[in-house]
């Protein structure tokens, strides 16, 4: 590892201030102090940020939820509020990583997760996400493990968070302390990015600035909700597919449908037209294969991930019915 | 209960060291304080194949705290094996910074030495090399078939005549079955603390094999095997990656050479991928022939495989084709590809781990076609002779350990139609393997020190053996208990260290035999010798407290030496055993789940069923592990390994694991050894494989040849397809 300078912060400002072009913000390090072992990530300065005051939990007055971005995964997904208004969610970040992981994980930095994409990992290999203008060693090697929607060719890789997944089937925003003091909000669906022409830009966040909280709106899906995560071991391991499908059912009839894919883009993939296809529908079987062609059918594979469209539609399938199934 | 009170081999007592484990006391060979160290750190090159041209290492040298970067340029000159010191085994070494070329991709180039781990870390990415790349390394398995060739060491063998096997036939299979590169990864790094002083060595090493060892480090530096003392304490699982000294251990020698200064080199967890051994791919191609009535007319198994361009290592996967079954013609070949990778190394039940998934694949490909229980068709074709050898076994319960598990599984519930046993989403499989691992027993020496305490016995026990996970300190204590008559807490074992009698070290499952008789000539003689200086018969029955006392001896030492017999080599020894296995697919997503496994094992005399349990389900889960996911993967372009981590290569977790039985048929072998003691380390792993794979062809309909058998796999096999609702 090469030698940076680690500040512990106590206040939002401090922490702002003390950030430049080469520092790191610090949460749980679950990823970032990999990275760094690795030689990918090179910051000079580290700011801790575990001791800011990010680590409620609060009710909105739709009776949506606030989640502090210092949090742990633990702490959200065992909360009993979590677990009753948003248990997609719950269910989500309890099938990624382990128990420690997850105790140390926080869910600002969740979001902030970079690709497990073997090539960005290995310096000595060419990865534009690491090293623009080196190429994409994935493109034309390795890529089993890789994007079927919404890649570029300067990158094939996926977004390896499951939390994401389910935040993009219930919608949500991201609340973000901007350097100047003043903070934004940020729509779910515009904070990752795909891929283009700069990959190593993962999200919209502007340098500087700081996750605070994620902001919930009123509870959905707490019925018919289903983490569907296709994985080569039973834990501990990231999704070759993951699906996260809510479903709110009024009179037998699917009022709202939250679906979204893990392990198929650069961004977690919610399924637009198979959403607004299921809207209106009954639920069932046949309706589900249908939503699952439609949300499988611009999907244009590399050359060893091609079963991941098989793979895809039958999780989507499977997991819509688990999710109808549930309390049917 | 204080289970250490108990006296004699075969209690299921606790480990003797758990104590010392569980609170950190037990030292592993990084872990000793030794004054003044520098810690090492391995630079890997980052092409397949080529030349060093330029070095660079200006920016690392003026890092703070770097003293030495070694290369090829300044490392000393050693002796490699070779056509003075013979083939690289335990007792040689490979040479490491000896030249500038680069054989493969992850071969040591550089070794950086600092006053911290940190410092030698960063120091290690700052030295920069600059390469000629030869463009057409040899990384693509599938373009170089044509380069195959007979080993040196060749293990091929044929009995009777196949074509006439298979024309005698009434059914053949003929099918081909792969396996990838796997990596033994044991929970502790490769690590060394080495100091060199006036021509002298000592290493904490995690090593398998003492002796062998001393003597590589001996010939390496030419110097006298007195001079070298190695110490494995404590050894956190080897797999067969710590039998050789490795290239850390010399770099980590040379450089306390060089600086006069003891020096660390822990191994990473990524240059355990590529520098401390491997298990090779193989692709095994299968021919069996039976008549309708299940009777064996012919099986052949020809393996193709690579080793390195500098190093031949073969595992014999057909080495179980030729001695399980009672076939009249049999063929077994091996053929190796030269290429640009690292050379592979013996990994737990080397050939048999792999070759029984062949094996065991077909022989239950043969047993549906036949129509036929596929234990009903292993039972037909046993044998009590070892044809390969022409030599009878010394004890084979193998068609016991079939029906017993059988019955114990449940096995009557199986059907014999695959696909017919659904559950919801879940296709449900039944599977079974045979299993069976070479018992070997080498020379072992020790040395026992028995002393009155207060009035009271205690007992030491010394030899080089190695501990590396397998719970040897255990078995000996109790085989000391056993032949002094005194109680486990009285004893105490000392273990890993050169200065001890000589043993063959832990390796090919012959550890367990070899320690416990070992132990057993020390304490025979020592009573042996202490009732005759009173002129006592043998079996007078007097308590080793008394027999000091009548000697007036305070103290008394005695070696003794155990070695195979005669009867020993006129037999085939082996352990034999059965898996079964039940396995639930999902039909949509292709997971699956290993419900349930019985392992009914018959393995001679057990000394100590709970450290023998672990060994057989730390067997079965590494087996399951070969099916679930362990695969190390080239990559096509660059020639490097592109699973680097745990993070990609999968290992089997709590949750893939089965509720696991296991049974140890009481078996009393005095052919093997005087104590009846056979191997059990391997054996757990042997047919574990073909056992799951059989399971998931009965739940689905789909033969799956090609492990591991992944998500992806079953669904290109489309596993739903045509299954009624």
């Amino acid at each position: 590892m090469r030698p940076f300078t680690y500040t512990s912060s106590t206040d939002k400002e401090q922490a702002i201030q003390a950030f430049t072009a080469s520092s790191h913000y610090l949460g749980g390090g679950t990823n970032l102090i990999d990275l760094m072992k690795e030689d990918v990530e090179r910051p000079d300065q580290l700011i801790d940020i575990n001791k800011l005051d990010y680590k409620n939990i609060t009710t909105n007055e739709d009776g949506g939820l606030t989640l502090g971005a210092m949090l742990s995964n633990s702490e959200t997904a065992n909360n009993p509020e979590v677990r009753s208004k948003y248990p997609l969610l719950s269910m989500a970040i309890l099938s990624a990583a382990t128990a420690q992981i997850r105790n140390m994980a926080t869910n600002g930095g969740n979001l902030l997760q970079r690709t497990r994409c073997p090539y960005f990992y290995e310096t000595s290999m060419p990865c534009n996400k690491r090293e623009a203008g080196s190429g994409c060693g994935a493109k034309n090697g390795m890529n089993a493990l890789h994007a079927v929607f919404g890649y570029s060719d300067k990158c094939v890789a996926v977004n390896p968070s499951d939390m994401s997944v389910a935040l993009s089937a219930i919608g949500a925003t991201v609340e973000v302390q901007k350097p100047d003091g003043s903070s934004r909000r940020i729509n779910f669906s515009d904070f990752h990015r795909l891929p283009g022409d700069q990959p190593e830009k993962e999200t919209n966040l502007m340098p500087g600035e700081l996750i605070t909280a994620i902001h919930l709106s009123k509870p959905v899906f707490s019925d018919h909700y289903y983490y569907l995560k296709i994985r080569e071991r039973s834990s501990y391991a990231f999704a070759l597919i993951s699906v996260a499908a809510g479903l709110q059912l009024e009179d037998g009839i699917i009022t709202k449908a939250g679906l979204a894919m893990g392990g198929v883009a650069h961004k977690p993939w919610k399924l637009i037209k198979a959403e607004a296809f299921l809207n209106g529908k009954k639920p069932g079987e046949s309706n589900f294969k249908e939503a699952a062609e439609l949300a499988m059918k611009d999907a244009k594979p590399l050359e060893d991930n091609k079963y991941k469209i098989e793979m895809g539609k039958k999780a989507i399938v499977r997991a819509l019915v688990q999710a109808y199934e549930r309390k049917a | 209960m204080n289970t250490l009170l108990e006296t004699g081999i075969g209690k299921a007592i606790d480990r003797v060291d758990g104590r010392l484990k569980v609170t950190g006391m037990a030292k592993y060979a990084s872990e000793f304080s030794v004054e003044n160290k520098l810690y090492g750190q391995g630079i890997n090159s980052t092409i397949a194949k080529g030349e060093i041209i330029s070095i660079d290492t200006t920016e690392a040298k003026n890092l703070n705290g770097v003293l030495k970067i070694i290369t090829y340029k300044n490392a000393e000159k050693l002796k490699t094996f070779g056509d003075e010191l013979g083939p690289n085994r335990p007792n040689t070494i490979a040479p490491v910074l000896q030249d500038n070329k680069v054989n493969y991709y992850g071969e040591y180039v550089g070794f950086v030495v600092a006053e911290t781990f940190e410092i030698a870390q960063h120091a290690a990415r700052l030295v920069k090399f600059e390469y000629r790349k030869d463009p057409n390394p040899a990384i693509h398995f599938d373009e170089l078939r044509a380069k195959a060739y007979k080993p040196k060491e060749s293990s091929d063998y044929s009995r009777g005549n196949m074509d006439q096997g298979l024309e005698e036939a009434d059914t053949v299979v003929e099918e081909t079955y792969s396996t990838p590169i796997e990596h033994h990864h044991p929970m502790e790094l490769h690590a060394v603390i080495a100091s060199w002083e006036n021509g002298k060595v000592t290493a904490y090493s995690s090593q398998q094999m003492i002796d062998a060892n001393v003597t590589a480090v001996a010939n390496t530096f030419q110097i006298p095997k007195e001079n070298v003392r190695i110490i494995a304490a404590f050894v956190g699982g080897g797999f067969g990656s710590k039998l050789n000294i490795e290239r850390h251990v010399i770099m980590a020698i040379m450089a306390s050479k060089m600086l006069g200064r003891p020096v660390q080199a822990t191994v990473t967890r990524q240059q355990m991928f590529t520098n401390t051994g491997l298990r090779q791919f193989n692709e095994q191609k299968m021919r069996v022939g039976a008549k309708s009535d299940g009777t064996l007319t012919a099986l052949s198994h020809d393996t193709l495989s690579f080793t390195s361009t500098t190093k031949e290592y073969q595992e014999s996967c057909g080495f179980l084709s030729k001695m399980l079954y009672n076939v009249p013609n049999n063929s077994i070949k091996h053929r190796l590809v030269p290429m640009n990778l690292q050379t592979p190394f013996a990994m737990r039940a080397p050939g048999e781990a792999t070759g029984s998934f062949a094996l065991e694949s077909a022989m239950d490909e043969m047993a549906y076609k036949l129509n036929m229980d596929p234990i009903e068709f292993r039972v037909k074709n046993d044998t009590q002779t070892d044809l390969s050898e022409n030599k009878p076994f010394s004890s084979r319960l193998l068609v016991e350990c079939l029906r017993i598990g059988a019955e114990k599984f449940g096995w009557e519930n199986r059907k014999q139609e695959p696909r017919t046993n659904r559950k919801g989403n879940w296709l449900v499989g039944y599977g079974v393997s045979a299993a069976s691992r070479k018992a070997p027993y080498q020379k072992t020496n020790s040395k026992v020190i028995i002393e009155l305490v207060d009035g009271k016995p205690t007992a030491t026990i010394q030899m080089d053996a190695t501990d590396i996970g397998t719970g040897s300190y255990t078995i000996i204590a109790q085989t000391a208990s056993e032949y002094l008559g005194i109680s486990t807490d009285q004893i105490s074992v000392e273990i890993g260290d050169s200065d001890f009698p000589k043993t063959p070290g832990s390796g090919g499952s012959w550890g367990a035999a070899s320690y416990s008789n070992g132990a057993r000539a020390a304490c025979e003689n020592a009573i042996s010798q202490l009732k005759k200086k009173l002129s006592l018969s043998e079996d007078e029955e007097v308590k080793v407290a008394d027999l000091l006392k009548r000697n007036d001896l305070a103290k008394y030492e005695a070696t003794g030496t155990a070695e195979p017999s005669e009867e020993f080599k006129n037999h085939s020894v082996f352990s034999f055993g059965a898996n079964f296995t039940e396995v639930w697919v999902d039909k949509d997503t292709g997971m699956y789940r290993i419900k349930r496994m019985v392992n009914v094992g018959s393995a001679g005399k057990i000394l100590n069923p709970k450290t023998a349990y672990g060994q057989v389900i730390g067997g079965l889960t590494m087996g399951a592990g070969m099916v679930i996911a362990e695969q190390t993967k080239i990559e096509p372009n660059f020639g490097n390994f592109i699973t680097r981590s745990f993070a990609d290569y999968h290992v089997p977790v709590n949750l893939d694991m089965a509720n696991i039985d296991v049974v140890f048929l009481p078996e009393d072998d005095k052919i093997a050894n005087k104590m009846g003691v056979k191997g059990i380390g391997e054996l757990g792993i042997t047919s574990v494989a073909a056992s799951i794979a059989n399971a998931i062809f009965n739940a689905t309909g789909k033969r799956m040849r090609d492990l591991p058998i992944t998500p992806e796999k079953l669904i290109n096999a489309s596993i739903e397809s045509d299954l009624k609702a």
